[in-house]
């Protein structure tokens, strides 16, 4: 089958059992994406599969022939030159990761949140990140990340943020 | 304000120097560092310590480039997974591990009889529900855990104890072979003379205070990878001690520590639950021992929810007395905690002694074990359950005595610290309450606005003590490249808490160097010289001397290469963004002028940390404000806004503090709202072992929180002047919460979680 990950085009071939947040992993070997509670309960596996969230320990991989998938490791991708997306210096900027291991998850829900909705109020955003959870409780940190870039504060550009956008650079 | 030591030992010489962890003192024999850096007090100019500096790791962190010890792999890796009992007591009558042994992918097997030596795996006498029995190492994760699945066990079940009531029944199961009751039980703590304490009081007040068992639930669950070469073993663990894990691994499987290597890169929280090897550890190392390739061995999240260590919970039954002005006279906890199968005295006990001026203070700790999964240190241990206690019946002495609670802590202050009577190296506490209660807008009267409303709305406060000073030993190197790159080695470790980026700008601040051009390199035992645990707060505190030591050591090395260039005395010079200047002149080169004359002669600076100053108590001190809405009719509670005042000595890195209040403060939010771990008790087993059922908050519960330091640099406590702080902020939250609900519910509520069904048990026993 064949998968877009980040832009870059994959053939796979994965048993039927395995399940996207395996194929990434241990097939694809990005390992930015984490294995917290493998039953769709934390959000630390989610990446955006057509734009849409996921929890990748639920998803199983066959039955993402053709699909778009974007993870963590995608987001760096602005423009032509690698650099930071504007989420991930405000993530910086408002230090909104401590241990880290929930981040990528948040990254992403992050994203796609803020593909749906470019001005979420805080209360959007409180219910939009709720599945995704932290136990170093770095909450309110993520909270200022999100406002500051909807504001325009990390220069959101939210078509570069799509997985489409990224596909380009692939081909 | 140098130091004192309480011997004057040379450098090079030996002293005794005591070391508080986690509430337990040790004494220990510690080398006097070789010189000793002048205490940066307040009116110190720095310009990096104390700035907001971004997290220096926190692109790998929001890349997905940080490899966490999850992300370990290795060539030809196998993966294993441990098989854990279904029973809380008996003993295995069949296992039978042949069938898994022979399923497909599957490399090798152990259970009872291949118990490695040093170890305590895979015994037949079964004393816990999740003990370990057996372990499979296969190709996969997935076949492993399939062949896990297929072994077959048959168990010879005996009654069992899982609370702290049946351990201490007559003639009760015995959890442990020894007896229920932890030796020597109760643990007493005693300081003048609560009898007549008692009599000396114009009131006193009685309550029983009962809190829930807490699980951690880092994200990052217990794990290792192992890898032999030869008689060497190098493991990967995702822990706070990287050193004391090679002391585990050395002994249990009985290689000299010289040939054991343990590697910490990032790593995905601990809270006190990583503190050294476990079952996973040996189970990898033992593996890629016998089946000759890397191995490891990850808990899954039932096993890191159930067997991986919890903060024990707890019965505090409380008689406090006072004076009508609200003076202490007496204060007595009877106190019992139910260990689990394992654990130590880490109790309620210290923070009744620590906190207030009462010259009359009594404990009576009793630990039992009970069959279910041990405790281990959790953020605060102790002072969190202990503070909800004491703090609970201050809140309800003020109510009794009509008093604001405010002002019955600012009555008992005390000004040395009261068990011994030691002065603390720093205290404002003072300062914390005042700061923290005009922050909060905190009123002494009319706290709990007149509403006939279903939400009513009410606000309280709760104060903190914790050991937080650190100590030897602990050793650092600062080390300049050719091309004037710094590399600070120390083998610490980074949780999440910011160690590395703190003890960059301690180096580059003692140096005069950008924080750009500094490394911290730590994690690795091989490669790297010894500190401690991260754990009791203690890391920027041990750690941070040992590396502004090592800094400036380099620096006057680098200023005796520097004068000759500049045709200079060492003395005239001076160093900052990496350039030397002699002083009153033009005449300057920058580092990188001095390392490319010196080429690969390298500039190593050496430090280590030196004794606590002789007799005084390093403590961090808080107070925090909460302020809460409860639906009278449903019962729920939200919090609206916390505000947090703590006074920790210097502060390295205000943005990064601030994140630590805010962490512990949202775990113990969690602790009095909705975590609790569920025992079944006719079958001893955990109810709750998945993230959806034992709730931890969300950003949906958490409210505003204004979080900030108060005071300054602490000068006596270590020459950086800072204390420790990532336990404080977890300890005040919970009773906070509950005098909030208290306050607007117009009843005490002296159990947490505050879930909605004990608030309405609360407001019907008040109709
Ligand atoms: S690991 Fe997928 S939701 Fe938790
Ligand atoms: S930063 Fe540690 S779990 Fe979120």
């Amino acid at each position: 089958m064949r998968l877009t990950v980040n832009g870059r085009v994959h053939e796979l071939d994965p048993a039927p059992a395995v399940t996207l947040l395996e194929l990434l992993r241990d097939r694809l070997s990005l390992t930015g994406t984490k294995l917290v509670c493998d039953r769709g309960e934390c959000g630390a596996c989610t990446v955006q599969l057509d734009g849409e969230i996921v929890y990748s320990c639920l998803t199983l991989a066959a039955a993402c022939e053709g699909a778009d998938v974007l993870t963590v490791e995608g987001l760096a991708t602005d423009g032509k030159e690698p650099s930071l997306a504007p989420l991930q210096r405000a993530f910086i900027a408002k230090d909104a990761a401590q241990c880290g291991f929930c981040t990528p998850g948040q990254l992403i829900a992050a994203n796609a949140l803020l593909a749906r909705n470019a001005n979420p109020t805080d209360d959007e955003i409180r219910a939009g990140m709720s599945g995704n959870l932290c136990r170093c409780g770095t909450y309110p940190k993520i909270l200022e990340a999100i406002r500051a870039v909807a504001a325009g504060e990390f220069e959101l550009k939210p078509e570069a943020r799509k997985p489409e956008a990224g596909a380009a650079r692939g081909s | 304000m140098a130091r004192k030591s309480k011997t004057s030992a040379k450098p090079g010489g030996f002293v005794s120097t005591t070391v508080e962890i986690e509430g337990r003192t040790e004494t220990r024999i510690v080398e006097m560092p070789a010189f000793e850096p002048a205490a940066w007090d307040d009116k110190a100019e720095l310009g990096i310590v104390g700035a907001r500096v971004p997290r220096m790791d926190a692109p790998e962190r929001v890349t997905g480039r940080a490899r966490y010890t999850a992300d370990i792999t290795r060539p030809g890796m196998l993966h294993a997974v441990i098989l854990r009992s279904t029973i809380p007591r008996g003993t295995i009558r069949t296992i039978d591990l042949t069938r898994a042994a022979k399923m497909p992918g599957v490399f090798d097997v152990m259970g009872p009889g291949d118990t490695p030596a040093g170890t305590r795996l895979f015994a037949r006498e079964i004393s816990y529900a999740g003990q370990p029995i057996a372990a499979v190492c296969a190709e996969n994760e997935r076949a492993a855990q399939n062949a896990a699945d297929a072994i077959a066990v048959e168990y010879d079940t005996l009654p069992f104890v899982v609370t702290f009531e049946q351990a201490a029944a007559k003639d009760a199961p015995k959890a442990r072979a020894k007896g229920n009751m932890m030796e020597n039980a109760p643990l007493v703590m005693n300081r003048g003379d609560i009898e007549s304490g008692l009599k000396a009081a114009d009131i006193i007040v009685r309550r029983e205070y009962r809190t829930p068992v807490q699980l951690h639930t880092a994200l990052e669950p217990h794990g290792a990878a192992a890898e032999w070469d030869g008689d060497r073993v190098t493991v990967w663990e995702s822990t706070q001690g990287i050193f004391r894990t090679r002391e585990n691994v050395a002994k249990a499987l009985g290689v000299p520590l010289s040939k054991v290597r343990v590697i910490k890169d990032y790593m995905g929280g601990g809270f006190g639950a990583k503190n050294g090897a476990g079952p996973h550890t040996y189970v990898a190392a033992v593996f890629a021992k016998r089946v000759g390739r890397a191995v490891r061995c990850l808990n899954d999240r039932e096993a890191e929810q159930t067997d991986s260590g919890n903060r024990p919970s707890s019965v505090q039954r409380v008689t406090i007395g006072a004076k009508k002005d609200g003076t202490l006279t007496a204060i007595f906890a009877s106190i019992d905690v139910p260990l689990g199968i394992s654990g130590w005295e880490g109790g309620p006990g210290q923070i009744y002694h620590e906190m207030y001026a009462c010259p009359n203070v009594r404990t009576e700790e009793t630990f039992a074990y009970v069959n279910v999964s041990g405790m281990a240190a959790f953020r605060g241990p102790g002072y969190v359950e202990g503070a909800f206690g004491l703090e609970g019946a201050m809140n309800a002495l003020a109510t009794e005595l009509k008093l604001d609670p405010l002002a019955l802590r600012k009555k008992n202050f005390t000004k040395r610290e009261p068990r011994q009577g030691r002065p603390y190296s720093g205290n404002n506490l003072l300062a914390c309450y005042k700061e923290g209660a005009e922050a909060f807008g905190w009123s002494s009267e009319d706290r709990s606005p007149k509403s006939e409303n279903r939400i009513r709305i009410g606000r309280g406060l709760a104060a903190q003590v914790w050991p937080t000073g650190g100590g030897p030993p602990a050793y650092a190197l600062v080390r300049m490249n050719s091309d004037a790159t710094i590399d600070v080695l120390a083998g610490t470790q980074d949780l999440g808490t910011g160690a590395r980026t703190v003890l960059s700008q301690l180096a580059a601040e003692s140096l005069g160097a950008k924080l750009s051009d500094v490394r911290a390199i730590i994690g690795d035992t091989e490669s790297l010289p010894y500190t401690g645990n991260s754990w009791g707060s203690m890391t920027t505190a041990s750690v941070g001397p040992a590396v502004r030591m090592a800094a400036e050591d380099a620096r006057s090395q680098l200023f005796e290469a520097a004068a000759a260039m500049l045709d200079a005395k060492p003395g005239d010079l001076e160093s900052r963004d990496s350039r030397i200047v002699v002083r009153d002149t033009d005449r300057s080169m920058t580092f990188a002028d001095v390392t490319k004359k010196l080429g690969n002669v390298m500039i190593i600076g050496k430090g280590s940390r030196g004794p606590n100053p002789a007799d005084t108590a390093i403590m961090t001190f808080g107070v925090q404000f909460a302020e809460v809405e409860v639906d009278i009719e449903t019962g729920v509670v939200r919090v609206l806004r916390i505000v947090a005042a703590h006074d920790a000595g210097r502060i390295i890195n205000p943005t990064l503090a601030e994140s630590q209040l805010e962490g512990g403060i949202i775990q113990g939010l969690g602790y009095a709202m909705f975590e609790e771990r569920v025992l079944d008790h006719s079958l001893g087993i955990v109810m709750n072992s998945t993230m959806h059922d034992y709730k931890i908050p969300t950003m949906a519960d958490i409210p505003r929180i204004d979080a900030f330091f108060v005071g300054g640099a602490d000068p006596v406590a270590n020459h950086t002047g800072a204390r420790g702080i990532a336990e404080p902020p977890v300890i005040p939250t919970a009773p906070a919460i509950a005098a909030a609900v208290a306050n607007a519910i117009g009843v005490e509520i002296s159990e947490i979680p505050l879930t909605p069904w004990r608030v309405l048990a609360a407001l019907e026993k008040k109709r």
